[in-house]
């Protein structure tokens, strides 16, 4: 509840039309897990329930092989791209170039998926071109493959996907560290690393998680740039959309569909509640110890 | 502990440049070891750049930096027989009060027991044993502070730097903690520079002080040597509150140096220095020094008088300060332990003579 002068009418009206926009965001996602629990799937008459199709999730090879496909560039991407956004932002705070760097940095947000995709794909078949007539002028066929279109291509556009995101949100945490903290480790004796590992780490590291949950959560929605960079049904998406495009969804990919939302909203509704339970626990202990205190 | 006439700090042709902005120009200066010394200057100036210097959070542009006779110039913090207090923020507060207080020993990876031991110890120091978990959320501006103080004297550096550190203390609080810091210099026996703007702060404090203001050091003396005795006109201007007056020599006597101001002649001593015939100086003398004659009251021989037009009294409790104009409309000051009854009273605009002892006027050549 707001303030004093808030109208008890306007503030359930509030919430209602809260709770409508997410009802209704969600509704295509309980739709999914409600076929999921039908024996005769998509579009039967009869509704039978059933947990049938989630036993046949891990005996379709299909699927599973997605799954570990989409997953090693969730966590490959995590990986390489965190660090980097980090970096970045460590730059920005430093830096006094700030526009140039925010922009260069923020730059891929403002293409297109496809466009950045197709552009990538230009480059990366380009680049195959080179080191082929390079390799054939020298006599060596060692780096013929190097950039040809597979993980390494989809990879590199999944990290440019990314790290704006990271960069943003890694921003934020670290806009309220004090850089004075720093100096003071370093006064105390510690190293660059040391510093920044004991003193400021410990202080965005809620920053650092949450990109790293972020990333996963946009390289495994991705399809564009992964399906152009790297091509074939073999992640999760491209599996899904393939078998719309072709014969319609497998029984089981709703029932994979509806897991992967189960896990997904498990694992964030989890984060968000310890979160805020965390908080409000810190607060409390805050002015707890504040209360007794005089003013030396 | 430190050996009599051990130079601590020995800096020479320091200077600091960002883009085309001088910071530091050519500093030279030097502070023996055991020292509470003092850089007092404008906000702007360039104190706290010559203490990062001395600290290595930043890069000389040019020049040298010995701390105890060794150049560390290109070293960084960590490296340096340093330890810093900041103005505010500067604790970790992811750590206790002890946390903090042993972090640089932990880095030593000194065994648990001395690190507790010592903890203990400096925290008994600086009166904070009860506080010894506390966050430093749930700690005041002046224990945040003390803490500090705990978290540098631990390491057993040195030199201890103070950059600005009862800034943001109120006022109250800065006096007990002046005095506080005071005394544990005296008890560890250790080398601290301090840097502040307020003058009250760094004369409770200092051994020496030096001057920093525009990027220059202007002057370095005891408290006492430029309070009563400042070579530069930048000095008496910001120290204390004098009178001063521009003017050009105009003769070089026994008595002294003739100093023209257009409207009187003042005779001063040169104090050792060479003024010649046509240059401009600048005479200054201490308001609380200048009296305003009652009517019917000669000035003596030893007296230096000026006419002025009086203008206004300002009360401030202790001490009145009546304020006139002189013959060429600079302002002058005087300033009477105030007395509460009407001998001390001026009629606005009434002629009047403002006079002073000769002998405490100070010549500045620049």
């Amino acid at each position: 509840m707001g303030d004093d002068y808030t109208r008890l009418w306007t503030y359930r009206l509030k919430w209602l039309y809260t709770l409508l926009v997410v009802f209704t965001l969600m509704l295509p996602v309980f739709y999914v897990i409600y076929i999921s629990f039908n024996q005769n799937g998509f579009g039967a008459r009869d509704y039978v329930f059933t947990l049938e199709w989630y036993g046949d999730i891990f005996s379709d090879l299909l699927l599973m092989n997605a799954l570990g496909n989409t997953m090693l560039l969730a966590a490959i991407t995590m990986l390489a791209a965190v660090p980097l956004g980090l970096i970045a932002a460590s730059f920005y705070k430093a830096t006094e170039a700030k526009l140039l760097t925010v922009t260069l940095l923020l730059s891929p947000l403002f293409v297109p998926a496809d466009i950045l995709g197709s552009a990538l794909l230009v480059f990366f078949k380009n680049l195959n071109i080179a080191c082929a007539t390079v390799g054939e002028w020298l006599g060596i066929s060692w780096f013929d493959t190097w950039f040809e279109l597979g993980y390494f291509s989809a990879l590199v556009g999944l990290i440019i996907y990314t790290i704006p995101y990271i960069f943003v949100v890694i921003l934020i945490t670290m806009g309220r560290y004090k850089e004075q903290q720093s100096e003071a480790a370093r006064s105390c004796g510690a190293t660059a690393w040391q510093a920044f590992y004991q003193v400021e780490f410990p202080q965005i590291r809620a920053g650092v998680f949450s990109a790293c949950a972020f990333t996963l959560i946009l390289t495994f929605n991705e399809y564009t740039r992964t399906s152009l960079l790297k091509g074939g049904y073999d992640t999760i998406t491209s599996v899904l959309i393939s078998q719309m495009l072709n014969e319609g969804m497998s029984e089981q990919s709703y029932a994979m569909s509806s897991l992967i939302s189960f896990i997904a909203i498990a694992v964030i509704g989890s984060i968000i509640l310890y979160t805020l339970v965390h908080t409000d626990r810190l607060d409390r202990e805050a002015r707890a110890k504040a209360q007794p205190l005089m003013s030396t | 502990m430190n050996q009599p006439n051990e130079i601590a700090v020995q800096v020479s042709g320091l200077s600091k440049n960002y883009g085309a902005v001088q910071a530091l120009r050519g500093v030279d200066l030097s502070i023996g070891a055991g020292e509470y010394f003092v850089l007092l200057g404008p906000s702007g100036g360039g104190k706290t750049t010559l203490l990062r210097l001395l600290g290595g959070f930043i890069r000389p542009s040019a020049g040298q930096i010995l701390l105890h006779g060794r150049d560390v110039s290109e070293q960084p913090p960590n490296r340096r027989p340093t330890s810093m207090v900041f103005q505010s923020f500067a604790l970790f507060p992811h750590m206790t009060v002890a946390q903090n207080v042993g972090y640089g020993l932990r880095l030593r990876r000194l065994p648990k027991a001395e690190i507790a031991s010592r903890v203990d110890a400096m925290l008994e120091l600086v009166g904070l044993s009860a506080l010894a978990g506390r966050m430093p959320h749930a700690l005041s501006g002046g224990q945040q502070q003390r803490v500090q103080l705990g978290r540098s004297l631990v390491l057993e550096a040195d030199i201890l730097l103070l950059d600005e550190p009862l800034a943001a203390l109120d006022a109250k609080l800065r006096k007990d903690m002046c005095l506080e810091l005071k005394h544990l210099q005296e008890q560890v026996g250790i080398t601290f520079v301090h840097v502040t703007h307020n003058q009250e702060e760094a004369m409770t404090v200092a051994d020496n002080m030096a001057i920093i203001a525009n990027g220059e050091l202007v002057e370095t003396g005891t408290a006492q040597d430029l309070y009563e005795n400042p070579r530069r006109r930048f000095t008496a201007d910001f120290i204390g509150e004098n009178n001063i007056f521009d003017g050009r020599v105009s003769g070089l006597t026994s008595g002294g140096v003739d100093v023209d101001l257009g409207f009187a002649i003042l005779t001063v001593d040169a104090h050792g220095q060479t003024p010649r015939v046509g240059d401009n100086v600048s005479v200054s003398v201490r308001s609380e020094l200048v009296r305003v004659l009652g009517r019917g009251e000669a000035p003596d021989a030893l007296l230096q008088s000026v006419p002025a037009t009086y203008g206004e009294a300002v009360y401030l409790g202790l001490a009145t300060s009546h304020v006139a104009s002189l013959a060429n409309g600079d302002a002058i000051v005087a300033r009477h332990i105030s007395r509460g009854d009407a001998s001390d009273v001026f009629e606005a605009e009434a002629q009047v003579t403002y006079a002073w002892p000769r002998a405490r006027m100070r010549l500045h050549l620049s």
